[in-house]
């Protein structure tokens, strides 16, 4: 179990670091300059963790603490990225914007009463304060995120707005890491420490799920569609729009 | 216990709807003419003359409360079956536009992507207008006729047209030199 916990810590936050040095090589670090943030971000809050953990001198509190800001950051972070990727896939596109910009703000606004309050319920079972701000965090970061995405999934789906590679990487990727962890946050304090180290083992998991996923789509070379036929001729087309003009015409 | 089991219900949904959305919706490639020849034609005339609201008070005025309730039924369902089949051709030109964009000539990319931007604005309001006939249908007397499909429609039929001359002179240019 011990090695297992090492290894969900450890081994994203490598994959992570090489994913910076696939970005940078693949030219997209100013199409995706929240996520670089967030990447950095996380890699610092990683560094700042492993060497408390292995420093004496660094108290529980301490610990506690770190995890929190960085927690916080990363979730204030996480939204820039799905600004990014809303932005990458229909805010470029005028028709679009206006009806999107409606919908984000009502969806984030709705989602930010039901974490609210599915937060105070679930922390009203009394527990240490830094744990408290922690668990609120998590859960309405979770909750908030995954409608979020939720919503732009079926969005874009819904009028076939067409995904780039790497934008649907990147939002599956946190994706899943968001659904999962809501998933499995609200059981966090209904069970016990024993209970905790299962859901923090899931998470993590799930966190090294996303990391590969951002890796794969990132990192592996976007494969064209092979496409064949000459798609919409000159005369084709005037034929077709013919019958739609005649047919217009009053 | 129970707000866990339902965030967790919750989250697996989305989870499963993220990967399906995921996995069918992506770049796709496949034969252009194919595509090309699922595009219908719609009588945009008949669409303008169903959601005339001219149309419905004379219609209104001459006709038995429950005839003319029958017929404004008959009327909406049909409107939105255009409305439908509007909405699948500019997912057609959608995939098309995509196409094109690729075109090294910078003047048939422009083209498509105002044909992508048209084809998608068409689907956003089919989006919006759907619903609206069906409240139509529960609340005759409102005034709820969507003509700015018809005008949409019209649109992007006229920029289909101009992409297609675009790529074939382009074609034309390239096979001469």
């Amino acid at each position: 179990m011990l090695f297992l916990r090492y290894y969900f810590w450890i081994a994203p936050h490598v994959l992570l670091a090489g994913l910076l040095v696939g970005i940078y090589r693949r030219g997209l670090l100013r199409r995706l300059p929240f996520f670089i943030v967030y990447i950095f971000l996380e890699l610092a809050q990683f560094l700042a963790l492993l060497t408390m953990n292995w420093l004496p001198a660094a108290s529980e509190n301490e610990y506690h603490w770190i995890l929190v800001l960085g927690l916080g950051m990363s979730v204030l972070v996480k939204f820039g990225v799905i600004y990014e990727l809303s932005n990458e896939l229909l805010l470029s596109r005028s028709s679009l914007v206006d009806l999107w910009r409606r919908l984000f703000r009502w969806t984030a606004g709705v989602l930010l009463l039901v974490a609210v309050f599915a937060s105070a319920t679930l922390s009203s079972t009394g527990v240490k304060n830094i744990e408290s701000i922690f668990h609120f965090l998590d859960l309405s970061s979770a909750i908030i995120q995954s409608g979020i995405l939720l919503v732009l999934f079926v969005f874009t789906r819904a009028l076939h707005v067409p995904w780039r590679s790497y934008t649907s990487g990147v939002a599956l990727g946190f994706g899943i890491f968001s659904t999962l962890e809501l998933s499995t946050s609200g059981f966090r304090l209904e069970s016990g420490s024993g209970g905790s180290i299962v859901i923090d083992l899931i998470q993590m998991a799930a966190y090294h799920v996303c990391v590969l996923i951002w890796v794969a789509y990132v990192l592996v070379a976007e494969r064209s569609p092979v496409i064949s036929g000459r798609g919409l001729q000159k005369e084709e087309i005037e034929l077709w729009n013919q019958e739609v003009q005649r047919m217009v015409r009053r | 216990m129970m707000i866990p089991v339902v965030l967790a219900l919750i989250g697996f949904l989305a989870l499963s709807m993220m990967l399906y959305f995921a996995t069918t919706h992506r770049h796709k490639g496949g034969d252009l003419d194919q595509l090309a020849s699922q595009l219908k034609p719609i009588d945009v005339n008949a669409f303008r003359n169903l959601i005339d609201e001219g149309e419905e008070e004379f219609l209104r005025r001459n006709l038995h409360a429950a005839e003319f309730r029958s017929i404004l039924r008959e009327r909406k369902l049909a409107a939105v079956e255009y409305i439908w089949c509007a909405a699948q051709n500019a997912a057609i030109l959608i995939r098309l536009g995509e196409a094109a964009k690729q075109d090294p000539d910078p003047v048939v990319s422009a083209a498509a992507d105002k044909l992508l931007d048209n084809a998608l604005r068409l689907r956003l309001y089919a989006f919006q207008v759907v619903p609206r006939l069906y409240l139509g249908l529960l609340f005759p007397g409102a005034s709820l006729a969507p003509y700015f499909v018809a005008d949409s429609y019209e649109a992007i039929n006229r920029q289909a047209v101009m992409l297609g001359c675009l790529q074939h002179s382009t074609r034309e240019m390239s096979s001469a030199s």
